[in-house]
């Protein structure tokens, strides 16, 4: 998931509102509205959401917070048949529900129920416009500005940045402000951070007369590497690799959410002096700020000489499906959302800044510590997101940000990567044009159902002939094992075999959900397989992967045969080393996370302690995917320690004996007795952590997101990256299977090379 | 002589816990970090150097973590779907695991292969249909969604199936004599005999259906639907995540599992070695 800009609130009179529907006081009617709403949100969207059913008798509200991977689940259910009736769009995704006409022009219902658009910010509202058409009633927004620590430019004696500040003024100032603050040879505090995000660094293009693409929005080349782009984006990587003000470690280019949390950590520990950001961050510092613990600043992003002032703006509203059975009804809900009511509400805690110009005012005259006012003073300032018109516009981020992190990480010339990744943007934009054009919803998914039915009916087929063709005492026998096998086959069947086909033909098909065609192919998803750069460095570094599997079992079997030796407390270290296996992975994968983070973490103390110089760990191409396997070696030990200290325990003490009897050493006896005596158990264990190992995935997906420069990127997250995030489940359906092909052939090995010789002589 | 070898004894003993002391601390230290995170304020977290402790223990994060969402409701959810998924592996399971080690009908091997070459195909690979399969039924943000996919387990049949051809094979013959049919052998002879390595199914199942993550994320959008593992991946968002709820939330969630395997661990242990694997 991105750390998506968050934004907005919103808007307007809604006279029209206040009046019941007539006629309609028996019927409920229930209309769903779905958000990415966080804990903090909820609670007052349940509000507002209250509010309206107040006013309004006979319509119940459900609401959905989606906070984790909201557009695929809303375009999903596009696709199912199931969208909500009012749902928040935030404005990268614009496109994708446009382009396909999925959405209802709020204009005309906003002019019937007396909307005054002229209320929004005129940028905001504009962010969700399209060829007169308004798609989306503003929630609310944030431009891109600086934070600075007021502290920091308080001890070093500089004065704090004002609207107007240029480049030189900033690199001026980040370089005063980086400091070895404890004198022992390390700097430790910071005048600025770089991060490599798109949404974090197209501003300053912009500013400096450059742009990502042609005006169109299809093309790249020409554009993302001309010389005012690569300007911009050289200043920003010198401060990190020329100027060193701007930490190295802290921030690869990689989604992971520690990672820009970890520049917020800088922040807040007063060890950052100037941070990049929208009004997101706000959320998070509001109650340090009021306590006093943290002093900040804010001021819009700084200009280069002669350069425009501008900045980007992420807006979130409120839409409504042209699918929706309610209509009426939705679009009086969506103009709530976005109405003054609801937007005084919402400010009571503020995510962003209201679209809606009086309520944002207020915002600002009740802010006693000056930071909201810049967010809307900048509004003027504010350009849409590229992510507004182009569709593949995630793809756009990702290649942006591979380009970006192979010249700060891999040291390659900035104009040869760049323009080395535009044709690769331009060829992947026309690649999803191609698939464009396609507009038409899909009501459920007939197919499934088929396959379903099919599915059923082979297996019905098969047990009536394999009894038909029996003979008589086998017939009987073959019915009881039919029986037997019913309840568990009718799942494996629904659940995995139908499925496994399903999957074996969305993979001969250019499949996307949300579009009607999905043509077959053929094997053409496997021939662009072979070509697939990524899939190839994600294929190595599942294989890569694997190699933790020896040393987690030698690790386990060493632990196992300890454990084995009537030491004390066995149930207690038992429990000790299970413990990691059965915690949540999301949870230990976080505090992991935390462990490896370069400044704060565990890890890198320890080192320290001891002396040692410090790792980048997740941040680093070098050392990430170890990291990695280290957390799951922590985790899967335990469960491979239960099974060795099982299978030790079934040795007979007696072979043992013998062997002391012998005259054996300690030594011996483990090579020549527990060993070969072990192996079946052995293999269980190592053919079942190899397939676990090919099928990585959630620790890579909370850790890393296949960061930095891909060096975690593993097959499976390649799959979710192909299915979800670019939404061609066709292509991901071929690499899932190759994937199940090549683990079978390992498992096969396995067995043919090694499984021989399991067994008790 | 026996002094000597008893110093060598206490030698051997001393490295044992020496190598056991380390390994277990590793295991142990990120749950510890994880428990005093839980205590600390959210400045805290981004002191340095690090802090290894809270200056104040502040136990209000359990309480703001825990009434920020319905953890009550999330709980009660993969309860749920958790102790359906226990009762279906234990009877889907033993049945088809009896059918493999104990009856002798045509093609039963093949089918055994089937079973297990299902275990290879990435969850990936049925993800995206059998969503689509919930969905065409109607099961989305319904128990039925969260729990079908779990009523069984290629694993478990294959453990009972190992545990199965492990025992005895007397009694059947003499209740077969009798004639009795292979349900009668089925429910009273296999599945008494069988209690341990039902019990290591049924803690197995528990733990895999308490964990997982994934598919509750999937098939439900609804938040009176989530599972606890999905209600704590709530509390990261891009508007920061608050590190100290979250490790609240994690030792909550992790507590269950815990006391349950604390208490259970006998059979985990006990189940398996009796089965032996033996592939």
């Amino acid at each position: 998931m991105l750390p998506r800009p968050p934004y907005a609130l919103l808007v307007l009179a809604v006279l029209a509102l206040a009046v019941p529907r007539p006629g309609q006081a028996q019927e409920v009617v229930t209309l769903r509205v779905a958000s990415w709403a966080n804990e903090k949100e909820f609670e007052l969207e349940t509000r507002i959401l209250e509010a309206f059913m107040e006013q309004h008798d006979g319509v119940e509200i459900e609401f959905e917070a989606i906070p984790v991977g909201y557009p695929d689940k809303i375009l999903t259910s596009f696709a199912a048949g199931t969208v909500p009736d009012v749902f928040l769009l935030d404005s990268p995704y614009i496109p994708r529900f446009v382009n396909r006409d999925l959405l209802l022009d709020l204009r005309p219902a906003a002019d019937t129920l007396g909307l005054d658009l002229d209320a929004f910010f005129p940028s905001v509202r504009k962010v969700f416009e399209q060829d007169g058409a308004l798609y989306a009633l503003p929630k609310d927004f944030t431009p891109l500005v600086m934070y600075y620590n007021k502290r920091l430019f308080d001890a070093a004696g500089v004065p704090y940045p004002e609207a107007g500040w240029s480049w030189q003024e900033y690199l001026s100032i980040s370089q005063r402000l980086t400091q070895d603050t404890d004198s022992d040879g390390t700097i430790d505090q910071f005048g600025t951070v770089f991060i490599n995000q798109l949404y974090l660094w197209v501003p300053w293009i912009w500013m400096n007369g450059g742009d990502l693409f042609n005006p169109t929005g299809t093309s790249t080349l020409g554009f993302f590497n001309a010389p005012k782009t690569e300007e911009a984006l050289q200043f920003l990587i010198d401060l990190r690799t020329r100027h060193g003000v701007a930490p190295q470690d802290v921030m690869v280019g990689n989604e992971s959410s520690a990672n820009v949390q970890g520049a917020r950590g800088l922040f807040y520990s007063g060890r950052l002096a100037t941070m990049p950001s929208g009004r997101w961050a706000l959320i998070q510092m509001m109650p340090y700020i009021r306590s006093g613990e943290i002093d900040i600043g804010v001021a819009p992003l700084p200009t280069p000489e002669g350069g425009e002032h501008v900045t980007v703006l992420y807006a979130a509203g409120w839409c409504v499906p042209k699918t929706t059975k309610h209509r009426a009804w939705a679009v009086r809900l969506a103009a709530f959302l976005a109405s003054e009511e609801a937007a005084r509400i919402r400010a009571r805690s503020p995510i962003g800044v209201p679209g809606l110009q009086a309520v944002a005012a207020d915002q600002v005259a009740a802010d006693s510590f000056g930071v909201e006012a810049v967010f809307v003073d900048e509004a003027a300032f504010g350009r849409q997101s590229w992510g507004t018109q182009v569709e593949a516009f995630t793809r756009v981020e990702d290649l942006t940000r591979d380009a970006v992190d192979e010249v700060v990480i891999g040291g390659r010339d900035l104009h040869e990567a760049f323009t080395d990744y535009a044709k690769q943007i331009d060829a992947m934009l026309l690649d999803e044009a191609a698939l464009a054009g396609d507009v038409t919803v899909l009501e459920g998914n007939p197919e499934i159902l088929g396959f379903l039915f099919l599915g059923v009916g082979l297996m019905l087929v098969f047990m009536a002939g394999t009894m038909l063709v029996a003979q008589r005492p086998g017939r009987r026998r073959l019915l009881t094992g039919y029986a037997f096998l019913a309840p568990s086959f009718g799942v494996l069947l629904v659940f995995i075999l139908v499925p496994l086909v399903f999957s074996l033909y969305l993979s001969a098909h250019q499949w996307n959900v949300i579009s009607a065609s999905k043509p077959f192919v053929g094997l053409d998803n496997f021939r662009d397989l072979m070509g697939d750069r990524l899939f190839w460095k994600a294929f190595g570094n599942t294989a890569l992967y694997t190699l933790h599997v020896p040393v987690s079992m030698a690790l386990a079997l060493l632990i196992a045969v300890l454990l084995n030796r009537n030491i004390r407390g066995v149930s207690l270290w038992r429990a000790l080393f299970f413990l990691p296996s059965i915690s949540s992975i999301v949870a230990v994968a976080m505090v992991w996370q935390w462990i490896y983070h370069p400044e704060f973490g565990l890890a890198n103390y320890t080192l320290r302690l001891l002396g040692l110089s410090t790792l980048g760990w997740l941040t680093d191409p070098q050392t990430a995917l170890i990291a990695v396997m280290i957390v799951n070696i922590w985790i899967g030990i335990g469960f491979q320690m239960v099974i060795f200290l099982a299978g030790l325990k079934s040795i007979p003490a007696a072979f043992y004996e013998a062997a002391r009897v012998d005259g054996a050493s300690a030594w011996q006896r483990f090579r020549h007795v527990t060993l070969p005596l072990l192996r079946p158990t052995t293999f269980f264990v190592l053919v079942t952590s190899v397939i676990g190992s090919f099928q990585v995935f959630t620790l890579i997906f909370v850790m890393t997101e296949g960061g930095p420069l891909h060096s975690t990127d593993v097959v499976v997250f390649h799959i979710y990256q192909n299915a979800y995030d670019y939404l061609k489940m066709g292509y991901a359906s071929a690499i899932a299977w190759l994937l199940f092909l090549v683990i079978l052939a390992i498992t096969w090995i396995q067995f043919r090379f090694l499984g021989k010789r399991v067994s008790y002589g | 002589m026996s002094s000597q070898s008893s110093i060598s004894a206490r030698l051997g003993r001393l490295a044992t816990y020496t190598v056991l002391g380390v390994l277990g601390a590793t295991m142990l230290i990120p749950f510890l970090w994880m428990v005093s995170t839980s205590l600390m304020t959210d400045l805290e977290v981004y002191q340095f150097p690090p802090r290894l402790l809270p200056e104040n223990p502040q136990w209000s994060n359990y309480e703001g973590a825990l009434t920020q969402l319905p953890f009550g409701r999330y709980f009660l959810n993969t309860i749920l779907v958790t102790l359906t998924a226990v009762l279906g592996q234990l009877v889907t399971c033993s049945m088809a695991a009896y059918a493999f080690a104990r009856l002798d009908f045509k093609g039963r091997d093949a089918l055994f292969a089937l079973y297990l070459a299902t275990m290879m195909i990435p969850t990936i690979v049925t993800l995206i249909p059998a969503f689509l399969i919930i969905n065409a039924f109607g099961w989305m943000n319904t128990y039925w969604a969260l729990f079908t996919p779990l009523l069984t387990s290629v694993w478990g049949i294959f453990l009972l199936r190992q545990f199965f051809q492990s025992l005895p094979r007397d009694y059947e013959d003499a209740a077969r004599l009798d004639g009795a049919s292979a349900w009668t052998i089925y429910w009273r002879i296999i599945l008494p005999l069988s209690r341990p390595a039902l019990a290591t199914l049924a803690i197995f199942a528990f733990m895999n259906a308490w964990k997982d993550f994934l598919w509750p994320l999937i098939v439900t959008t609804d938040n009176d639907m989530r599972t606890v593992e999905v209600g704590i991946s709530m509390f990261s968002s891009i508007y920061g995540t608050n590190w100290p709820y979250q490790m609240a939330a994690a030792v909550v969630v992790l507590l269950p599992i815990l006391i349950v395997f604390f208490f259970t661990q006998k059979y985990v242990i006990e189940g398996i070695s009796l089965t032996g694997l033996k592939g």
